[in-house]
């Protein structure tokens, strides 16, 4: 930590305590040990001390020992030809503050009963309302718990003019945030601002004015604190448990505008133990590297009309959107909505219009939430009918963000543009088509609104990865060309990475239990090079599930040590799969369909299973409804191997596993293969091509037997002897 | 060949949860083996029956539900008296069903001051039971909360959806949830897991995994209960062992089959009887299945399953 | 846990010869491993290799069969304790007690209410299945002319209930073509029983006083050769009752125990003083074990509720139940009346069909064959596309019911919507409510 800032929090902390010393001594010899003192209507007595320490400060004799305290915990001041690294004094120094301005602020109450209004609302003659009672921090804590208000703002000081005090102010608003204001910066505070500006402040408009004093910022810490106690369970005393809550639940952050004060300084440090960070608007040090707080520590010299975005950033507070702000409806309702000719006013991409969409993630300090910028002509300056090329470049940042991710938001473009009512999407990257109708130009629908969509749910539904989205339309034809051209590249490396990605590269693989609902004991194994069974969940997005949704049904599974290189078995997993299964499942392997082979669940896209005479495997997908060379119609295994068993000599495997370099891999793999239903076949047949190349068998595809050659062994025996198969001459399978 | 009794062995246990307001506490939860398995373990708690109430006159009650309550079926404090004065509820479940949006829609306001009347009509533990709605349930139940502070309402259903504001609500005003999941062991657990993270005491958490009525999807309530419970008991699940509700009553009184006539359908038999038994046996179901708290509508219905639970437990 | 497919593969002839009805050895062997095929369809196994599959292949609670024919009811087969593990095979035998010393009207009456009291739901036939002829008045003629009244009219299956082993012999080789259970084999009279069971190749009922003796008897009927048997365990309360179940499945399954290794019979007939009390104790039987579960009377407001219980406990977890594909007319529906539709997973149907009913709008409801996926899984399998479904609607005869052309889809699959609008040109596709919950509101406010 900075040790300019920490000399100043320390000699901050000195003058604080001592000055409660000081109103300590007069108020003693005032009113005797025995008077009452606290805060109005709480039964949380001062709730700093309460919360950190266990302690309920009733009366004045009660004080003694918390200034006892004070003194323990604020360290020497710092000498100038000593080094330190003071993170650590600094935040005791902080908390011994706050506990002295609870006490100083407590004898004002006994002082000056009348100094703060005690109600929800300002006073004509009055604008400070002090510290809230019960009923104020109930009614108002919760919303910090469920997220309809994420957090607060602890301002201190006031901003360099009226305007943009308002303007800050509001930016919070609309954040929900709630917004406490104390201190003054050359006499001005920021509430007088915004009164004078008139601006409604209160509780009820959540801009709430704690008092004129640097001091009432423990009004809005002792709030925290409270909450923390009332809506968290926490115990009074369980000081670790009260910070980690408030610092996991409560984001709130520390804004200083204007001349930071040691007292400032020592309130900021205090902030830090709850996890609230502290952004500036003048060049005081910074402290970035994470710790006590989830992010920075201290961010300053930060513009006014970005001060409030780098909050939230800072804090990592998530955006909420509720509604899509558009002029058309907008949910899942419209999905499948097609526009006809008739009713299509635009249309473009779909081969008619050079067309792409991408999404790509950026560094946070390269993206703008919320900016959807337009390039090139909309609707409302077009003709029906006329045709503009299109281009989407969605970009996005997160802290949780990672490249990989990227495909996988890419893919919600199409059910997400297809929310929107009067619009049909079809297709995905350089081959999308949109359609737009007449009735949602009437509407007042434009190609930006698109933009705002994406935004909205971009935030809704991937919260979890996702901090901030900007949009770029582009309708010019050589920005359009630009992009088609980013995205070729963009692709190339997905497409690179996807098969760079081997099990073997890869240290976490990642479970999936979705399907336990009806198959109790089963728990699928995803590893880069085998997609579920079901198809639908590959490595990749197991990754970003379990990012999204943490306790959901994709955990990740350190794979740990290789026991079965061949069968593909992982100590790690062993021991997943034990305990996920409740102790069904003691062993399975990735790669073999004979020994311990995967539970299957009942999605399976295809079934696996051997065929004796053949010394081979045949593979079955869901939709050929024929009879098959094992004896079994598909409907038929799959009743035999569903529902969460083990079944050997039977596997449920996806389409996409099938041409997988471990596909099978202890029997053999794709060598093994004798007979597919042939429109299985030729669904695969392109993506086989370069496994039987690396096989050596580069005709291997017209080796398999399928339907059109017997659907029995008998049947196809002699076609695989005749084509020499190589499974006949391996390894007797049994 | 001898014969000997194979025994499992339970290694974890249901969490012992008292409901209610000191003075009229009772107490759910303790099992140390499946259900009834007395021969292995124990029942410390046996299963209770909480009484349905309505926040507002039902519309679609066949004439066998209504008849028991026909005098006090506009005022929900009467309602709830009756239901303890006369058939001796030990619980009662009031059913906010009228602040549905689809429905009456009741305000949160109202609702809570219906609420606050009927808790303070009653002297029994009291489930308030929202619409399903997860919003208006989320306005409706933290009204309540507040209202009833104290009183260890227990209060539900909560959902994914709205589990934080009424979780910490809940903790601020004192009250246990029901945690409420659509049939689903793994969703059951994540919700437990939620809560404990929110902080909401281990003691404040009832489950609701859901429940269908016999003939309307019945079995897969019954194979998650008892694999919730398999897995609390048997393989240690600690985010599973908590006592399980079961809202059945609404469910069953729903269906066709308790409303059709005798003279439409003879082969059915009684009307009246066969809605009693049609919601007796459903409750008897999820009783086998695990079920601490069955929330049920008719007191004939109710007088068998208590004899029903009797008769488990004692052996007659 | 019994021999895997493959293990019990290796031992079969490989010739896949087709004599046992199934294609392939492989196929045979899985169905053998899923406890779904007699080892004896295959006539070429060795005897040894038979000796040898036939204990690991067997499952641990025998099938055994009372009655014959169409009627012919199958007990046991179970291989799990709870339902969700696998699949609880043989739904339990509902039974009418008849005494002979009952009234001649009576018993008529019962008898007929017995036979009428048939059900059907899901294409499932819903029944009480055996009627318990009981000796009470000590005549042997009298209750043989009861045994031969009820052959007469039913052909249901049988429990001849008498101690004394003469007149039950009396009895039993009157009607031992019908296969009934013979009740019961106690500590003193088992030899002849099990004697008069062997001659007559009928199942036999072993009754002990309580677990320990019914195990011994048990294991003598076993070692006199007696194969089909059915056990009571004397248990005449609910929680003794529910224990001894409990044991004997357990056991069974557990342990292998064979004396324990066969379907029960139980009896809340003797355990309640009225039909309410008794139903409740059998729905409590019906979930944990019972297999022959004996009823003093079968009436509609009882026996329907237990049957309901019954196919929901036996229903198979990883095969939904469905209903037809076909129109469902619910309520008076006329050439106005909204037409919906929905996948045939059965709980979809009653849910849904339910819901309508509720909303008193009469109309009609499509049901599509789904192969029992509810719809969002039937949408994303492929059952629920738009192609079928159009021509499903357009062959399903609805057109001609109705004048107007609207269909409501599930709100769930508002994604087929413009497709299914290009499939069937002629109709207007309404997006339906996403839970059926809704669909009275809905409905109420339709309007063709």
């Amino acid at each position: 930590m900075s040790k300019i800032i920490c000399s100043a929090a320390i000699r901050g902390a000195h003058k604080i305590v001592g000055m409660a010393e000081e109103k300590y001594e007069e108020a003693l010899k005032k009113w005797g040990p025995d008077q009452k003192i606290g805060f109005p209507n709480t039964t949380y007595y001062l709730p700093i001390i309460y919360g950190m320490l266990g302690i309920p400060v009733d009366t004045l004799g009660d004080v003694r020992q918390i200034l006892d305290k004070c003194k323990e915990l604020v360290p020497p001041p710092v000498s100038d030809n000593v080094w330190l690294p003071y993170l650590a004094p600094a935040l005791e120094a902080g908390m011994a503050t706050y506990f002295a301005e609870e006490i100083i602020e407590a004898i004002l109450y006994l002082e000056q009963p009348d100094f703060y209004t005690k109600a929800e609302d300002t006073l004509p003659d009055n604008i400070w309302l002090g510290a809230a009672d019960d009923v104020i921090m109930r009614k108002r804590g919760v919303e910090f718990v469920d997220g309809s208000a994420p957090g607060f703002a602890a301002i201190l000081g006031a901003a360099p003019s009226n305007e943009i005090a308002a303007k800050i102010a509001i930016e919070l608003q609309e954040k929900n945030l709630y917004v406490f204001m104390c201190a003054d910066h050359e006499g001005k505070t920021m509430s007088e601002q915004l009164v004078e500006e008139g601006i409604q402040i209160g509780w009820p408009t959540r801009l709430v004015s704690f008092g004129p004093s640097y001091r009432a910022a423990v009004f809005a810490i002792g709030f925290a604190t409270r909450v923390a106690m009332s809506f968290g369970g926490v115990k009074p005393g369980d000081f670790k448990g009260n910070l980690h809550y408030n610092k996991d639940r409560v984001f709130a952050f520390a804004m200083p505008l204007g001349t930071v004060t040691d007292e400032w300084y020592a309130n900021a440090a205090g902030a830090i133990n709850w996890g609230f960070p502290t952004i500036a608007d003048t060049p005081i040090p910074e402290v970035l590297p994470t710790g006590i707080c989830t992010y920075e520590h201290v961010v300053s010299n930060v513009p006014h009309d970005k001060i409030v975005a780098r909050a939230v950033e800072v804090r990592g507070l998530k955006v909420s959107i509720t509604k899509v702000d558009i002029p058309m409806s907008y949910g899942p309702a419209f999905e499948g909505e097609r526009i006809r000719k008739d009713d299509l006013y635009f249309e473009c991409g779909g081969g008619r219009t050079m067309g792409v969409e991408l999404t790509i993630s950026k560094d946070m300090s390269e993206v703008e939430d919320g900016k959807i910028e337009m390039i090139g002509p909309d609707l409302d300056q077009i003709k029906e009918g006329d045709k503009l090329p299109f281009a989407m470049l969605i970009e996005v940042a997160g802290r949780q963000m990672q490249s990989d991710f990227e495909p996988i938001l890419e893919r919600q473009i199409h059910h997400l543009v297809n929310y929107v009512q009067g619009i049909m999407h079809i297709g995905q990257r350089n081959i999308m088509w949109i359609r737009v109708g007449k009735a949602a130009v009437e509407k007042g629908f434009l190609l930006k609104h698109i933009g705002t969509a994406m935004h909205a749910k971009y935030h809704q539904d991937f919260g979890g990865i996702v901090d901030k989205v900007q949009v770029k339309i582009y309708t010019d034809e050589e920005k359009v060309k630009e992009v088609l051209e980013l995205s070729k590249k963009v692709y190339k490396t997905r497409d690179e990475r996807v098969e760079g990605m081997t099990d073997e590269t890869e240290e976490t693989y990642y479970s999936c239990t979705l399907c336990q609902s009806f198959a109790p004991s089963h728990v699928c194994i995803i590893t880069p090079e085998r997609v579920g069974m079901c198809g639908a969940y590959n490595w990749l997005d197991c990754k970003a599930s379990f990012e999204i949704n943490p306790t959901g049904p994709n955990q990740p599974i350190i794979k740990g040590e290789c026991t079965e290189p061949v069968l593909g078995q992982w100590k790690g997993i062993t021991d997943f799969v034990n305990k996920a299964s409740r102790q069904k499942v003691e062993q399975i392997s990735a790669y073999s369909l004979i020994n311990f082979p995967m539970t299957a669940c009942g999605c399976f896209e295809c079934i696996a299973t051997i065929l004796p005479m053949c010394n081979g495997i045949m593979v079955i997908n869901r939709d050929s409804r024929g009879m098959t060379p094992c004896g079994m119609k598909f409907t038929t295994l799959a009743g035999m191997v569903g529902g969460g068993n083990q079944t050997p000599g039977f596997l449920g495997v996806s389409k996409h596993y099938i041409c997988s370099k471990k596909f099978l891999l202890a029997e053999g793999g794709l060598k093994r293969v004798v007979w597919l239903p042939k429109m299985l076949k030729e669904e695969l047949a392109e993506r086989m091509k370069p496994i039987c190349e690396e096989m050596g068998i580069p005709n291997f595809a017209d080796m398999i037997a399928d339907d059109t050659i017997g659907t029995t062994e008998e049947e196809i025996l002699p076609f695989l002897e005749e084509k020499g198969h190589p499974a006949l001459t391996m390894d007797p399978l049994m | 060949m001898s014969f000997e009794v194979p025994k499992v062995s339970y290694a974890g246990k249901i969490r012992k949860t008292p409901l209610g307001q000191e003075g009229n506490t009772v107490t759910v939860g303790g099992e140390s083996c499946y259900p009834f398995h007395l021969f292995e373990g124990e029942m410390p708690c046996p299963p209770r029956i909480a009484m349905e109430v309505y926040d507002s006159e039902p519309e679609d009650w066949p004439d066998t539900a209504l008849e028991p309550f026909a005098d006090v079926i506009k005022d929900p404090a009467a309602w709830a008296r009756k239901c303890i004065d006369t058939y001796g509820a030990e619980m009662i479940a009031f059913q906010l069903a009228g602040t549905d949006p689809n429905d009456k829609n009741i305000t949160a306001d109202e609702a809570a001051e219906i609420t606050k009347k009927v808790s303070d009509a009653v002297d029994v533990p009291m489930i308030v039971l929202g619409c399903g709605n997860v919003d208006k349930d989320t306005d409706v139940l933290k009204a309540i909360c507040e209202v009833c502070e104290g009183k260890n309402l227990i209060i539900g259903p909560v959902v994914e959806g709205n589990y934080r504001a009424i979780g910490a609500t809940a903790i601020g005003y004192n009250h246990t949830v029901v945690a409420s999941t659509p049939i689903d062991i793994n969703l059951a657990k994540q919700l437990n897991i939620l809560l404990g993270n929110l902080n909401v005491p281990d003691e404040k958490i009832i489950i609701d995994p859901s429940t269908g009525a016999l003939g309307y999807g019945l079995e897969y309530c019954y194979s998650v209960m008892e694999r919730i419970r398999m897995a609390a008991l048997v393989q240690e699940d600690e985010r599973l062992q908590f006592p399980i509700l079961a809202n059945l009553a609404r469910e069953v009184w729903k269906t066709k089959e308790v409303k059709v006539l005798e003279s439409e359908a003879p082969l059915l038999g009684d009307v009246k009887k066969r809605g009693i038994l049609m919601e007796a046996l459903t409750a008897q179901c999820v009783l086998l299945a695990g079920a601490d708290i069955l929330v049920m509508r008719h007191p004939e219905a109710i007088s068998l399953v208590k004899e029903s639970i009797k008769d488990l437990m004692t052996g007659n | 846990m019994g021999l895997s497919g493959i293990e019990i593969f290796k031992k079969l002839p490989k010739t896949n010869c087709g004599k046992c009805g199934v294609p392939t050895c492989l196929a045979f062997a899985m169905k053998l491993a899923a406890g779904q095929a007699e080892l004896n369809a295959c006539p070429d196994i060795p005897d040894d290799v038979k000796e040898e599959l036939g204990e690991a292949s067997a499952p641990p609670v025998r099938t055994v069969v009372i009655g014959t024919g169409d009627r012919a009811v199958k007990l046991g087969g179970e291989t799990v304790l709870f339902r969700h593990e696998k699949r609880f095979e043989s739904p339990p035998a509902f039974t009418l007690l008849l005494s002979d010393n009952m009234d001649e009207s009576e018993i008529t009456a019962r008898l007929k209410k017995f036979n009428d009291t048939v059900y059907e739901r899901v294409g499932v036939v819903l029944r009480a299945e055996l009627v318990a002829i009981k000796a009470v008045s000590g005549d042997a003629s009298k209750f043989g002319a009861l045994v031969e009244k009820v052959c007469n009219e039913t052909d249901a299956g049988l429990v001849l209930m008498n101690e004394d082993v003469d007149a039950l012999s009396q009895a039993a080789r009157s009607c031992s073509s019908r296969k009934p259970l013979l009740y019961a084999a106690g500590k003193d009279n088992f030899e002849s029983m099990g004697n008069l069971a062997k001659e007559l190749s009928c199942p036999l009922s072993v009754k002990g006083s309580n677990l320990e003796e019914l195990s011994e008897i048990s294991e003598k009927l076993i070692a006199m050769g007696l194969k089909d048997l059915v056990l009571d365990s004397g248990a005449r309360t609910s929680k003794q009752v529910f224990e001894d179940q409990i044991i004997i499945r357990r056991s069974a399954l557990l342990k292998k125990f064979k004396p324990f290794g066969f379907p029960t019979i139980v009896f809340p007939c003797e355990m309640a003083d009225n039909l309410m009390k008794e139903t409740m104790r059998a729905c409590q039987m019906t979930a944990k074990y019972g297999g022959v579960i004996v009823m003093s009377e079968i009436k509609g407001h009882s026996v329907f509720p237990l049957l309901l219980a019954s196919m929901n406990i036996f229903t198979d977890p990883q095969r939904p139940m469905a209903v037809d594909q076909k129109i469902y007319e619910i309520g008076a529906a006329d050439e106005s009346s909204p037409v919906l539709i929905t996948g045939n997973f059965s709980l979809t149907y009653f849910i849904v069909s339910g819901e309508i009913d509720a909303s008193r709008v009469p109309s009609y409801l499509l049901i599509k064959d789904t192969e029992g996926l509810s719809v969002l899984t039937a949408w994303a399998a492929g059952k629920f596309a738009a192609d079928t479904v159009a021509t499903f609607v357009k062959k399903s005869g609805i057109e001609e019911k109705v004048k107007h052309r609207k269909l409501v889809i599930p709100g769930y699959l508002a994604t087929i919507s413009g497709e299914l609008e290009e499939e069937l040109p002629d109709w207007e596709i309404l997006i339906g409510p996403r839970e059926a919950s809704h669909l009275p509101a809905y409905l109420k406010q339709w309007s063709a």
